[in-house]
């Protein structure tokens, strides 16, 4: 065991992660229960998952095990193994209107989650290097994103890009770009944000350039960044219009469900019954109601928190998020401890992209964030989203063992 | 402050962000709010119900009504409130004519979606409704729904039947608004016409709580009226038809079918033996499933679009136009004289009458249907071009109809014969028996209709169909829904009239093989056929024609298997329904 587990192996995060697995089992196995009278009705997905753990954890193991050498080799023909997956599952049959699926045998398996975890260790590797400018590192970094957000937007996939953009703004101020230039690459967006309403554009748009004077960047940029985004306050109802208004429609669905209360708001209002109904302490396990009903078709995969909502009531939700808590929280030690820059730099994307999908998936089940598909982290079921969740959580695990305490 | 625990307290900071508003939210909703949802989950007060579309009617072209919508009483039940399966089986199968096994297997099939309301058993009689109906406090899982079954007013095989959707079906049309009891045309017009039948189904959304108040987790009133199906105008003459059916000679089957041919507009269509499709719309039993599929007649079959049989000597007439168009022949040439058949190569080809019928002009040989000259001409027929030739008068491809799988008619060229029959196959004997409509050509009862209505009608062919025009909240035509109606023969003005005198010749001249289908006052052109076949000792009979007023109002098809003649079985019962379209239906 000690060839294994080193000096350094941190058992608090192992064990958080066995404690959340066995908790997505338990959690699948009462999603997927049906009851008639008396009978119970178990449909074989728990089982499934139970042997996807096994195999999770056996891949734990090779990756604890693989001198750090060999790999940092793998990392680019990975890379571009990914790619191609990227490419070849667009050409594979759509499931719910989006091609991200790859069908190998009888297992279901999604490319992009694999790509995130390549994004991540890649983008760590290019830009942990000291003596990069900040143009140089924002270049390098994008260099490698653009093309596996290009090919899942292809898809299409929102959530997933979304969980790029995240896990690479936390990597580059890991690195030590400024933040102050990473608001001023994102602040476009409050200009898209705000087109309808121009006293909110102008207080953001104060409190933006304050916050930018207080960094002390040049006036120069300042300038051409308040600028540019006016040019997009003003151009975004122009461009909106041009939309038909299916697409419009489409647009506001996505941000606001319940402007589609038959299609996507029905899911979200069905889900906050089943969450509220669960009050305190749930219906008991197998107990829930609402999961049955056809209304939430992904009930063990993207809407289990529902369901554990349901069963377990505030009690058991509020112990899911505070073991989640104590496990985001463990990785920031982590990080703080681990000695070298591209480890810091690679555990920083992992807990930002495992913490943006926790946070959109029990946001969505909840009703105050889009729905976007995005599984919960060890707790739904699938297979393939367990296994690299898993491999990012082995990777933590490796590279923290390079401490400098 | 250094840059490196700037970073770690920033990441701080965001993660207990998320976990405050996260907490939040589901203290909110589950402590604050908890109770009221526990009770919204209870009673099921937020859903959507479904209101069904009521099915458009089928009716004739005089508005008497062929397909109709009568109530049903329907018995469902929904899986999650059952408590005993045993003893609800019992109680079920005691008063229903459903076995405990089916009510079992239905609840096995259905435990994963323990919500859905599944169907058990249609068309309850009102007697036994109000016996179930008094034990039904015991049993909350089932209740009755008072739908509507689809009743056909007489045997047909053109307007098709409904069912449940099957699960096949379901997964290919889910997304247009079927469910999962939904009713589905399966065949015919019913299946043809399926979207302009069903109309839109409708929602209303209810969220109302035990007091009756307005949950307004909906905010506006979002329910939808169904719009109901499109009412269908067939072409179809029900007296006519009836009239038609009435004219099978007793355990005959075969195929009958009058076509306009000014529109294309199909007036009669019968195919026997015919079958009740009532038995369809409720679930069928074993015994009547197997009963009409092991039918030696073969009930099921639809012989107008789904029959194809050699057309004998009512294909006479393309052969004709293919000599005249490619000037083999004139009407003045006289080919081989028949002495009752004609050697070609080592083989001795008979013609139908022993007795010879000498030297024969053109029409001449269409009156007596002379095999003879048809074989002479042949000989110089290039095969390839010959089918091209029967292509373009649409006796191949399927004809468009608006009816689903119908079937293609055959004719050989030189490639399929040189798979069949190696390189070296000789051509002359088997371009003699197509030239006669034997051998391997084959063309079903609407194709020969199709194309004699065309004769009729000038040369400008016209897609047969059923549909006139779908009315209700807005009116279709037919010319509206369906493309390229038109098409012409491949033959000139001068050479069709040639045509068009043989086959009058053929019905009223002396010797005439067709005088059975002679009308007084009208005008009626026709040909026989007696097609050997590998089915029977008899051979089919077919007639094909068409009568005249003014205009070309009738081409009928008639074609009985197996039945002998087409002058002596076939042409008389022509003869009849153009008798009774002069006198009951253009009169009127």
């Amino acid at each position: 065991m000690k060839n294994i587990f080193g000096r350094n192996f941190d058992w608090h995060l192992f064990s958080i992660w066995i404690i959340l697995a066995v908790f997505g089992i338990i959690a699948i196995t009462t999603a997927s229960a049906a009851k008639i009278g008396d009978e119970i009705h178990l449909k074989n997905y728990y089982w499934k998952q139970i042997i996807w753990l096994m195999i999770s954890i056996i891949a734990f193991i090779i990756v604890l095990k693989i001198p750090l050498p060999i790999l940092d080799m793998l990392i680019y023909p990975l890379y571009l193994a990914t790619i191609i997956l990227l490419i070849i599952v667009l050409f594979m049959p759509p499931v719910n209107n989006s091609r991200s699926w790859l069908f190998l045998g009888g297992v279901r398996f999604q490319p992009s989650e694999l790509a995130k975890m390549m994004m991540i260790l890649l983008v760590s590797k290019l830009i942990a290097k000291d003596y990069l400018n900040e143009l140089k590192m924002l270049y390098k970094a994008l260099s490698v994103v653009i093309i596996p957000v290009f090919l899942i937007l292809l898809e299409p996939d929102f959530g997933t890009t979304i969980i790029f953009w995240g896990s690479l703004a936390f990597m580059l101020i890991q690195a030590g770009f400024p933040a102050s230039y990473l608001v001023i690459i994102v602040s476009p967006l409050i200009g898209l944000i705000f087109s309808f309403n121009w006293i909110l554009f102008v207080i953001a748009s104060l409190i933006l350039i304050y916050y930018y004077y207080r960094e002390s960047l040049s006036w120069v940029l300042i300038a051409f960044s308040t600028v540019f985004n006016t040019f997009i306050f003003i151009l975004t109802p122009v461009f909106w219009n041009t939309l038909k208004a299916y697409q419009q429609n489409r647009i506001i669905t996505f941000f606001n469900p319940m402007h589609d209360p038959l299609g996507a708001g029905y899911q979200v209002i069905q889900a906050k019954i089943a969450i509220g109904s669960g009050q305190v302490f749930g219906k008991g396990f197998l107990q829930g109601s609402q999961k049955n009903m056809n209304f939430l078709p992904e009930h063990h995969t993207d809407f289990i928190f529902s369901v554990i909502g349901e069963e377990f009531g505030f009690i058991g939700t509020f112990l899911l998020i505070v073991v989640f808590f104590v496990f985001f929280n463990r990785i920031i030690y982590l990080i703080k401890v681990v000695s070298k820059k591209e480890y810091k730099i690679a555990i920083s994307g992992i807990f930002a992209y495992l913490l943006l999908q926790t946070f959109i998936n029990i946001g969505m089940n909840l009703g105050v964030l889009p729905t976007t598909g995005v599984p919960l982290p060890f707790i739904s079921y699938g297979g393939s989203n367990l296994l690299i969740n898993s491999f990012a959580v082995a990777i933590i695990l490796k590279y923290s063992e390079y401490r400098d305490i | 402050m250094n840059q490196k625990s700037k970073t770690v307290l920033l990441y701080r900071i965001i993660l207990g962000a998320i976990f405050v508003v996260l907490a939040y939210a589901l203290f909110s909703l589950q402590i604050v709010k908890g109770s009221q949802y526990k009770e919204i989950a209870e009673r099921n007060y937020v859903r959507i119900k479904s209101l069904e579309a009521a099915r458009g009617v089928i009716y004739d072209e005089k508005l008497n009504p062929i397909a109709v919508n009568n109530p049903s009483i329907n018995l469902y039940y929904k899986p999650f409130l059952i408590k005993d399966k045993e003893k609800m089986a019992d109680f079920v199968s005691a008063y229903l004519p459903i076995s405990k096994e089916t009510i079992l297997k239905s609840i096995y099939d259905n435990r994963y979606s323990t919500f859905n309301e599944v169907i058990l058993c249609e068309n309850i009689d009102y007697a036994v409704m109000a016996a179930i109906s008094e034990n039904l406090n015991y049993y909350p899982e089932l209740f009755f729904k008072v739908e509507t079954i689809r009743s056909y007013i007489i045997n047909n095989h053109f307007t098709g039947y409904v069912g449940r959707i099957n699960e096949k079906e379901y997964n290919t049309y889910k997304d247009d608004g079927y469910k999962i009891n939904s009713l589905i045309g399966k065949s015919g017009i019913e299946r043809y016409y399926e979207r302009i039948l069903r109309g839109n189904a409708g929602y209303e959304i209810i969220q109302v709580d035990a007091y009756g108040r307005n949950l307004k987790i909906f905010k506006d009133n979002l329910s939808k009226k169904p719009e109901n199906g499109l009412h269908i105008v067939l072409n179809i003459n029900l007296d006519l038809q009836k009239y038609v059916n009435s004219l099978f000679p007793e355990k005959t089957a075969g195929a009958i079918v009058v076509i306009n041919p000014k529109t294309g507009g199909v007036l009669a269509y019968s195919s026997f033996p015919e079958y009740d499709q009532n038995l369809f719309t409720a679930p069928i039993s074993n015994e009547q499933w197997s009963c009409l599929i092991d039918d030696p007649q073969k009930p099921m079959l639809d012989r107008v679009i789904n029959g194809s049989y050699p057309p004998g000597s009512t294909f006479k007439t393309v052969t004709g136009s293919f000599g005249l168009e490619k000037e083999y022949v004139n009407p003045q040439t006289l080919l081989a004289s028949c002495i009752g058949g004609l050697q070609i190569g080592n083989r001795f080809f008979k013609c139908w009458t022993s007795y010879g019928h000498g030297r024969l002009s053109f029409i001449d040989a269409i009156k007596v249907s002379c095999d003879v000259y048809f074989y002479d001409l042949s000989k110089n027929f290039k095969l390839n071009e010959f089918a091209e030739f029967v292509r373009k008068n649409h006796l191949i491809e399927r004809t468009g109809i608006d009816l689903p799988y119908e079937k293609k008619g055959f004719f050989p060229n030189n490639e399929w014969y040189t798979k069949r029959l190696g390189k070296n196959f000789g051509s002359q004997g088997l371009k003699a028996n197509l030239a006669i409509g034997q051998g391997e050509v084959l063309t079903t009862p609407i194709q020969l209709c199709a194309y004699y209505a065309a004769i009729a009608n000038d040369g400008i062919w016209k897609k047969p169909h059923l549909l006139k025009k779908a009315i209700g909240d807005r009116t279709l035509l037919y010319e509206e829904l369906e493309e390229n109606i038109n098409k012409t023969l491949p033959i000139s003005e001068k050479n069709l009239k040639l045509i068009q005198e043989g086959l009058w010749q053929a019905v009223n001249g002396k010797n005439s093989t067709g005088g059975g289908a002679r009308v007084n006052g009208v005008k009626v052109y026709g040909k026989t056929g007696s097609a050997e076949n590998a089915h029977g000792d008899d051979t089919h009979a077919w007639f094909a024609c068409y009568a005249t007023w003014d205009e070309p109002e009738l081409a009928i098809v008639v074609f009985l298997e197996n039945a002998g003649h087409g002058g002596s079985m076939a042409a008389p019962i022509a003869g009849k329904i153009i008798s009774y379209y002069n006198k009951n239906v253009r009169e009127q």
